[in-house]
């Protein structure tokens, strides 16, 4: 295909082994059937078709397929924010159908510019993802480097990189609104980067719909090659296998769904996702006390603004009705990491709202912020920080404006402890000196999802084995097993204050959740996943979709594919297991300071724990590499150079 | 003989059981998402994209047409299904037929897309199917209704600002959380009585919504160039002529819908 008109995307049907020239085996339902890869030095695009069913039978969609498509495709010396990096972003089957929760994910992969060594993986929902399916497409493959600031415009056959010159510079919000106003549609949706990508901050976002961030680092890619945004409208939608079975199975699932269904009265009050087990995070983790966090919430007016055909009514907007704040606006996704990022600095109240509102709109990654600023405070207090490094800023756990001030200095990498605020918290430790390097929480350099995990077994696994960004792998506390699997798992209630049994809960977990993202849903519409056809319903809805026959036992080795795939992908950049529980921030596993959980610490049993994990999944206990008969289990023979050669060497 | 039946400008039919049937929308409940108007979207397999207008591909709309949290105040914007349907009345080959449960329907085979329902409709919520320019609007989901199930945006709605039922109890549903909230019924006398009833917090235009006279067949304009069109333009070809000149001819009496233009009825 040639370009039918001037101006046009010249747009060529590329093939090799991976994406067919001509398919051998028919497209299953639930896909658009093309890639379009992206060559931003050459502006050149090409439209690639899918991969054949059998292999779309094994991965599904979203991280695994895109990482699939990543370990074939970089450079084995490409570095994170060079010039050879990629970045693979993916739907799955169910993403924009419109007929079940959840349905609005893309995931993108990539090498992680904050670890170096473990993969990147940045999720969002929001409309974005709808909008790429919309323009015809379940992914995308960008390459190269932009000669000037540009943003990608797609709509259906028309691909063009278009000069970002009015938009760079502003955050994501203005951005937001200026491309829809250039591009001429109202419906267009964006992911953008703000300042801090475009400074190439290494924890900065892709933001998209106001609020909705893939994290990870993805803006710092974006940034390094001078993509502001990424533009998608379209009229297509994804075909379906058997529509009415998908509408039945997605009334289902929004029956599961009904009970943890988000009102506005929880926004009115709730500290956060902490407030679930009563800890959040205080003065650099030195707390873990919930007082008057959520003072003044019950002044403000709320109102619930739910992703692409989602009825768990996640996001929200606020307008501030009281304090120095008031009349101000702000758009928040359901996580709340935000929260307790502020909270980490001293601040409460309608001060975390507004500064949250800044952080998005700058596009930083918010754990990333809270750990390396929550370090610089209590170095501040210990006075081993002083003025005349903080451009005159005095860090007073709580001081507003001190903040405000600090997520633009280290957005925009100004003076000393900007740009060390920007390049993250190991390297500020290190600046620093003395004892700071005890002080500081992060995971292989990253950072985990900025909540206090520490009473929590099953979570602090999941963010110690999770590739270093914010957002984990997928897991969750879950102490019972699933009542729809009772077939073939049945354990639990497990102790919470006991490491038995949580390795196997957090690997279940963990596939399911992967399983789920795969599909192209968001695990928040999976949130419990013991509940009664949570499971099922959800698998109706894969099937109806494709018309395949998948079981439940199907989406498990699909979720651990994904898994044993980002251990490959780590194992070719120098991560191994040891990483896991050796490259972490001091405090993070140190016992809880204060309150109810005071004094416990998963440290004690490390490394069994997350030993226990890896032999679980069939990964080697030190090495993280998956055993032969893994990858033969699983089908991915193919990637048996990165096996462990023996299984206790 | 039935006579007042006979004397109905348009076709009439029974899909269930003949009792008058209605959506509530409550627009203090609203939240603009528009997961309504992505379900319309699904359920009639249209295209996704130009959510911000009705048209051939979208015949629902939430207003104003900004983004999902840019305003505090909504509206919803679709075929009202009047039961006393001007677009049935005026379209010249009576590819319209009005439900007695309360869909107002277009037959898609029937109709030649002489464009004279969309220039009537008093709320212009019909549009126009870009291929073969034949007019397209919501179906109140007359096959969902068929089967006993709601239309599917009401189906849809996460926040509860949609319902369906019985036209009295809607009636009186929205009587009462007028009452309760200092908020007005909108749709229950509006060209007639509508089976889209409203509960508004503000003015009818705040929402998006049209003024329109409380009668039947309130006074609306066929332009001349429809008409002109219609009488000797491709439009329908000659059998959707032959078909618009016998009804003339049979129902004679239904001509002052169209063609004297500013006619109430």
């Amino acid at each position: 295909m040639t370009a039918e008109e001037p101006g046009m995307a010249q747009q060529v049907m590329a093939a090799d082994d991976l994406f067919p020239a001509t398919r051998k085996t028919p497209l299953p339902g639930g896909y658009m059937g093309r890639i379009l890869r992206v060559n931003l030095s050459t502006e050149n695009f090409e439209v690639l078709p899918l991969p054949e069913e059998p292999l779309l039978k094994k991965l599904w969609g979203g991280q695994a397929l895109a990482l699939y498509i990543l370990l074939r495709e970089l450079a084995a010396d490409a570095q994170p924010l060079g010039p050879d990096a990629k970045v693979v972003m993916m739907t799955g089957p169910l993403t924009a159908t419109g007929l079940t929760p959840g349905g609005t994910k893309m995931c993108a992969v990539f090498l992680s510019p904050i670890t170096g060594y473990t993969l990147g993986r940045a999720a969002t929902s929001g409309f974005w993802p709808m909008a790429l399916r919309a323009a015809g497409y379940d992914g995308l493959i960008l390459e190269g480097v932009a000669r000037r600031p540009s943003y990608l415009y797609i709509d259906e056959e028309r691909v063009e990189l278009r000069d970002a010159s009015p938009v760079w510079g502003l955050g994501t919000r203005d951005t937001e609104n200026r491309l829809r106003e250039l591009v001429g549609h109202r419906d267009a949706r964006v992911a953008c980067i703000g300042p801090a990508g475009e400074h190439v901050v290494p924890a900065a976002m892709l933001v998209n719909d106001y609020n909705h961030n893939a994290a990870h680092g993805l803006g710092a890619l974006f940034g390094s090659k001078k993509l502001k945004a990424i533009v998608a409208r379209g009229t297509r939608r994804p075909p379906l296998h058997d529509k009415k079975a998908l509408i039945d199975a997605g009334r289902r699932w929004r029956k599961v769904l009904e009970p943890t269904v988000y009102t506005v009265q929880q926004r009115l009050k709730s500290p956060g996702y902490g407030g679930l087990w009563g800890a959040i995070t205080r003065n650099n983790w030195r707390s873990t006390v919930i007082t008057d966090e959520a003072r003044g919430f019950d002044q403000n007016r709320v109102t619930l603004r739910p992703c692409f055909q989602c009825q768990r009514l996640c996001p929200w907007d606020v307008e501030i009705g009281e304090g120095p704040h008031k009349g101000k606006g702000g758009h928040f996704n359901a996580g709340s990491e935000w929260m307790d990022t502020f909270y980490n600095l001293g601040l409460k109240g309608n001060d975390v709202l507004q500064l949250t509102e800044r952080i998005n709109d700058l596009g930083i990654e918010c754990g990333h912020f809270a750990n390396a600023a929550g370090l610089a405070f209590e170095a501040w207090e210990k006075g081993l920080l002083q003025a005349d490094r903080t451009q005159g800023l005095v860090l007073q756990w709580g001081n507003h404006a001190s903040v405000e001030r600090l997520l633009e200095q280290c957005a925009r990498r100004e003076g000393w402890l900007g740009n060390l605020l920007a390049e993250g918290v190991e390297p500020l430790a290190k600046a620093l000196g003395g004892d700071a390097p005890q002080w500081a929480v992060h995971t292989k350099g990253g950072s985990p999802a900025q909540h206090d995990w520490r009473p929590r077994i099953s979570d602090m696994l999941d963010n110690l084995t999770g590739s270093g960004g914010m957002k984990s792998q997928g897991g969750g506390s879950y102490a019972v097993s699933p009542r729809d699997l009772a077939n073939t798992e049945q354990w639990g209630p497990l102790d919470p204050a006991l490491p038995e049994g949580w390795a196997r809960s957090q690997m279940l977990a963990e596939q399911l959740k992967q399983a789920c993202g795969l599909m192209g849903c968001c695990w928040f519409a999976l949130i419990d996943i013991n509940a009664e056809d949570a499971l099922n319903s959800m698998m109706d809805s894969l099937n109806a979709t494709t018309g395949w026959n998948m079981t439940l036992e199907d989406a498990r080795a699909a979720g651990h594919r994904s898994m044993i795939l980002q251990s490959i992908f780590g194992a070719q950049h120098g991560w191994r297991a040891e990483h896991d529980w050796k490259h972490v921030g001091p405090r993070f596993l140190e016992p809880v300071p204060d309150g109810k959980y005071q004094g416990f610490t998963i440290a004690r049993w490390l490394p069994d724990i997350v030993q226990e994990y890896y032999r679980l999944s069939g990964r080697h206990e030190l090495s993280g590499r998956p055993l032969p008969g893994t990858l033969e289990r699983l089908g991915l023979e193919e990637f048996a150079a990165w096996a462990e050669r023996e299984a206790r060497p | 003989m039935n006579a007042p039946l006979e004397r109905t400008p348009y076709p009439v039919a029974r899909l269930l059981d003949g009792q008058a049937r209605a959506i509530l929308f409550d627009a203090a409940k609203c939240i603009g998402c528009r997961q309504c108007v992505e379900a319309c979207k699904d359920w009639n397999d249209l295209p996704r994209g130009d959510t911000g207008r009705i048209g051939g591909t979208t015949w629902l709309t939430i207003e104003p047409p900004v983004m999902e949290g840019q305003s505090s105040v909504w509206g919803r914007n679709s075929c009202m299904h009047c039961q006393f349907p001007l677009c049935a009345a005026v379209c010249p080959v009576e590819a319209i037929t009005k439900y007695e449960e309360g869909p107002v329907v277009i037959d898609p085979a029937r109709c030649i897309g002489c464009g004279f329902c969309i220039e009537a409709c008093p709320w212009q919520v019909i549009g126009r199917n870009r291929a073969g320019g034949k007019a397209r609007k919501c179906t109140l989901c007359q096959d969902r209704l068929a089967g006993g199930v709601s239309p599917f945006c009401v189906s849809a709605c996460p926040a509860g600002a949609l319902e369906f039922g019985l036209l009295e109890e809607v009636r009186a549903q929205a009587r009462q959380r007028a009452a309760a909230n200092g908020a007005t019924v909108y749709g229950g006398n509006e060209a007639g009585g509508t089976q889209v009833l409203h509960v508004l917090n503000r003015t009818p235009a705040e929402h998006g919504l049209a003024a329109v006279a409380a009668q039947r067949f309130p006074p609306h304009r066929v332009g001349l160039g429809a008409i002109l069109r219609m009488l000797f333009g491709a439009s329908g070809g000659l059998s959707g002529k032959w078909r618009a000149l016998g009804n003339a001819l049979r129902k004679p009496w239904r001509l002052k819908y169209r063609y004297w233009p500013g006619r109430g009825g």
